[in-house]
């Protein structure tokens, strides 16, 4: 497997025993071998110059040796001497104990601790610790690069027999906590719950980057085939199957635990599982974190982020509802329910590859997803669900695709025909004055956000865009007396738009317009 | 300084010291090694030098007797080269027999160490076999220590028992070495000054001090090139040299087949700038 020779060395190395070592090294990298030399340090307390000289002499034959986990006491004496200008010397890890820490969260890979004031460290459970390392750092700086605030790890260290990546996180709070100590927070939470994963899903993710989230589930839902009715396995599949590819960036594992509150700014933490793919995968872990784990045991999510069952239910209705941009509860239910499926899917496919099987109370957690899963397949016919979000390019191209974003809105809640032309009269107008001149003459993006309400029934389309700050509201209302040639442009777009619409508010807010438009059916 | 100089290796040992080459298998090993001027440099001994000029034929690679005396005072140990003296000389005979009545004293007092303090004792035959050897040390006990079954490896033997007790005042100083050397007209030169006797790390200031106290007995140049130096080790000696407006020597500190340094591995090669030091050295070594 590995392309190099590993030697250990250990103790001391002095005159007294480096030509024996030198000897015994010789002997064993002989053979005119030509696979780069390791030699692990870790156990190597002291070297004298006569030990150097046999580093060097290996260093003349084999010049593309390196020493690792030197000890800083030996890093001293290589630096010194100038032997770390000759091969790669690495330094041996820092050893960390987080006995007595607080752990502040908990993912699919490994459990974080604060290890100080300032800083956390998150330890691996898993034998190929340091590649997870190097593959959360590698994804943290992307997500960081998107744009998505995340700590990223300065430093990987030792803990106990595995290996941890250390991030400084001052004064941070995790939502879980402020949720526990402070449950009138919950709105507050759940607000910024929802615009924390409403930006990881409105993140393009270059292709290629991060593991494709339908995938896995695809791959769940064969393991799935073996454990499920013919025809509920089939089923699975072909859903999952039919979810179009998304390059939007999912978290993977988002929940109270890795937000972190830090001063003003939240954080999003434990970035490894970070994949793309449509978030109706996410919202099926969302779905465990707060509900799926704890149907049968409500004290499991109590002891994991802090809170009760019951705070944990209404904060996943609240955050779901605010991410749909709906109070309707059929349309809550529905999506809920697609996101049980995929939930269920991995909680059973969990649940057996830890022996689930073999114990009662495994067995007993397994029937029942299984009963709901099951349930669930035979009156789903798709996971997709309407968005509440759309982000473009501001172009006149995409006039059509913000149109009928906004039409099956209306659709679903049985918009009047007449309400539903208005309704895209204003929206044509809006949009196409953001595509003509909010970024002019560059290019930028829109998003356009339908929210529905019940009792009364109404709809609000919000758009927002980053181009100039521009107030439509603040025009004067055109003198529609004058002749075409002689009118401000857009002036009367606007002017129809206020018509038709109930309500029409502006404000510009963390560098956007953001215009909403409210109509009362 | 671009003007050429020969291909030298002006540090190595024989089996009249702790090398395995014979100084007739070096004289063949240095000529096949493409080697052009050479020093054999035993420890505290000339008498290998003597046998060299005896064996030396036209042709031979030039030759320019050496000397490597270990040396010890308050302050350390010191590696102290000569080169060039004559090997009559009354002045530096002394010395060497100064150093080998040391050594021969060092030997018996490390016999009797053993046999009061943890009751090894040997047959006569070996005793006298190693007194006779012609550089009897710390190792050749060590090796007699494992024959016996007194200690698994000749290391332990040293660091367990025989280190146990020390001579401190069994030593040559170093300003007896320097004027030893001086007085039978060689030019004493410190080796490899960062490792100290061989197994120390000096630098800096430290260095800079000693060179300076050395100096002061009448050193006269520092052994700047060497097979176990790094570029960093080099270059902080050859600033040394500089500022003292010192020689320059280069060595291996070859040892035969039981150390891996190969002869002429000095870390001077064809690309290498000369320093003045060095070719001062070399004027100042012409016959």
């Amino acid at each position: 497997m590995s392309e190099s020779i590993t030697i250990t060395l250990s103790g001391r190395i002095d005159s007294n025993n480096a030509p024996e070592i030198e000897k015994q090294i010789f002997e064993q990298i002989g053979n005119g071998t030509d696979m780069p030399i390791v030699l692990d340090a870790q156990d190597l307390q002291y070297i004298s110059s006569a030990g150097l000289r046999v580093l060097l002499r290996i260093r003349k034959s084999h010049p593309d040796m390196r020493i690792t986990g030197v000890t800083s006491e030996v890093y001293e004496i290589l630096d010194m001497t100038g032997f770390t200008e000759l091969f790669k010397v690495e330094k041996a890890y820092r050893v960390v104990s987080v006995e007595g820490c607080e752990e502040i969260g908990r993912g699919a890979n490994g459990r974080i601790y604060r290890i100080d004031q300032d800083n956390v460290v998150k330890v691996y459970k898993n034998a190929g610790a340091l590649e997870d390392i190097q593959h959360e750092r590698e994804v943290a700086k992307l997500a960081l690069i998107l744009g998505i605030p995340t700590a990223i790890s300065y430093d990987v260290v030792k803990v106990g027999d595995s290996y941890g990546s250390v991030f400084e996180l001052l004064n941070a709070r995790s939502f879980s906590k402020i949720l526990k100590n402070e449950p009138e927070k919950l709105d507050w939470c759940v607000e910024e719950f929802v615009k924390m994963l409403k930006k990881i899903h409105g993140t393009l993710v270059p292709r290629g980057k991060l593991l494709d989230m339908k995938e896995i589930a695809l791959s769940w839902a064969t393991f799935m085939r073996d454990y499920l009715p013919k025809e509920a396995g089939e089923k699975l599949h072909r859903l999952i199957d039919a979810v179009p590819h998304d390059d939007h960036m999912i978290h993977g594992d988002y929940h109270t635990k890795n937000l972190e509150l830090q001063n003003d700014e939240i954080l999003l933490i434990d970035m490894d599982t970070l994949a793309v793919g449509h978030p109706i995968f996410e919202l099926g872990s969302i779905y465990n974190s707060f509900q799926g784990f704890s149907e049968l045991d409500h004290e499991i999510v109590k002891n994991y982020q802090g809170f009760d069952y019951e705070l944990a239910t209404e904060f996943w209705h609240k955050a779901l509802a605010l991410y749909l941009g709906t109070n309707s509860e059929k349309k809550i239910k529905e999506v809920e329910d697609k996101a049980r499926i995929i939930g269920y899917t991995r909680l059973i496919r969990r649940a057996i590859r830890r022996n689930g099987l073999e114990t009662e109370k495994g067995q007993k957690e397994i029937a029942h997803w299984k009963a709901e899963l099951c349930e669930l397949l035979e009156k789903t016919d798709t996971l997709l669900f309407l968005r509440s979000e759309l982000e473009v390019e501001a172009t006149d191209e995409n006039l059509k695709t913000v149109l009928s974003f906004i039409e099956s809105h209306l659709n679903e809640i049985d918009c009047p025909p007449k309400a539903q032309m208005q309704i895209g009269l204003a929206a044509e107008e809006i949009f196409v004055n953001i595509a003509h001149y909010a970024y002019a003459p560059e290019k930028g993006k829109a998003t356009v956000r339908v929210e529905v309400t019940e009792e009364p029934v109404s709809v609000t389309i919000t758009f927002m865009d980053h181009g100039v700050p521009y107030d439509p509201l603040k025009k004067s209302d055109p003198d529609v007396t004058l002749s075409a040639d002689e009118r401000d442009v857009g002036g009367l777009g606007i002017f129809l738009t206020k018509k038709v619409m109930d309500d029409v508010a502006y404000e510009y807010r963390g560098g956007q317009n953001i215009l909403s438009l409210k109509k009362n059916l | 300084m671009k003007a050429r100089i020969p291909v030298l290796d002006l540090h190595m040992h024989t089996t009249v010291s702790d090398g395995t080459d014979t100084l007739e298998a070096l004289l063949a090993h240095v000529k096949a090694a493409g080697i052009e001027l050479f020093s054999v440099t035993d420890h505290d001994a000339i008498e290998g030098c003597r046998h060299v000029l005896a064996i030396r034929t036209e042709g031979d690679p030039a030759f320019l007797p050496g000397i490597e005396f270990s040396c010890r005072d308050e302050e350390g140990q010191y590696h102290i080269l000569g080169y060039g003296y004559d090997p009559d000389a009354e002045a530096i005979n002394a010395v060497v027999n100064k150093g080998h009545a040391f050594r021969m004293r060092k030997v018996t007092g490390r016999l009797d160490f053993l046999k009061e303090r943890f009751g090894y004792v040997f047959t006569e035959e070996d005793v006298d076999r190693l007194l006779s050897l012609p550089n009897p040390g710390k190792p050749h006990i060590g090796n007699l220590m494992v024959q016996y079954g007194y200690a698994k490896t000749k290391e332990e033997a040293i660091t367990e028992y025989i280190n146990q007790a020390e001579f401190r005042d069994q030593y040559v100083r170093p300003e007896d070495a320097i004027q030893g050397i001086l007085k039978s007209g060689g030019i004493p030169v410190l080796a490899h000054p960062p490792y100290g006797s061989g197994d120390q790390l000096i630098l800096g200031e430290v260095l800079e001090n000693r060179v300076k106290k050395l100096m002061g007995f009448g050193l006269l140049g520092v052994e700047a090139f060497y097979s176990g130096f790094t570029q960093k080790l080099r270059n902080g000696v050859l600033a040394l040299a500089k500022q003292y407006d010192l020689y320059v020597t280069a060595g291996s500190d070859y040892h035969g087949s039981n150390k891996l340094i190969p002869l002429g591995d000095t870390g001077l090669d064809g690309t290498t700038e000369i320093p003045a030091g060095l070719t001062a050295f070399l004027q100042a070594i012409k016959p």
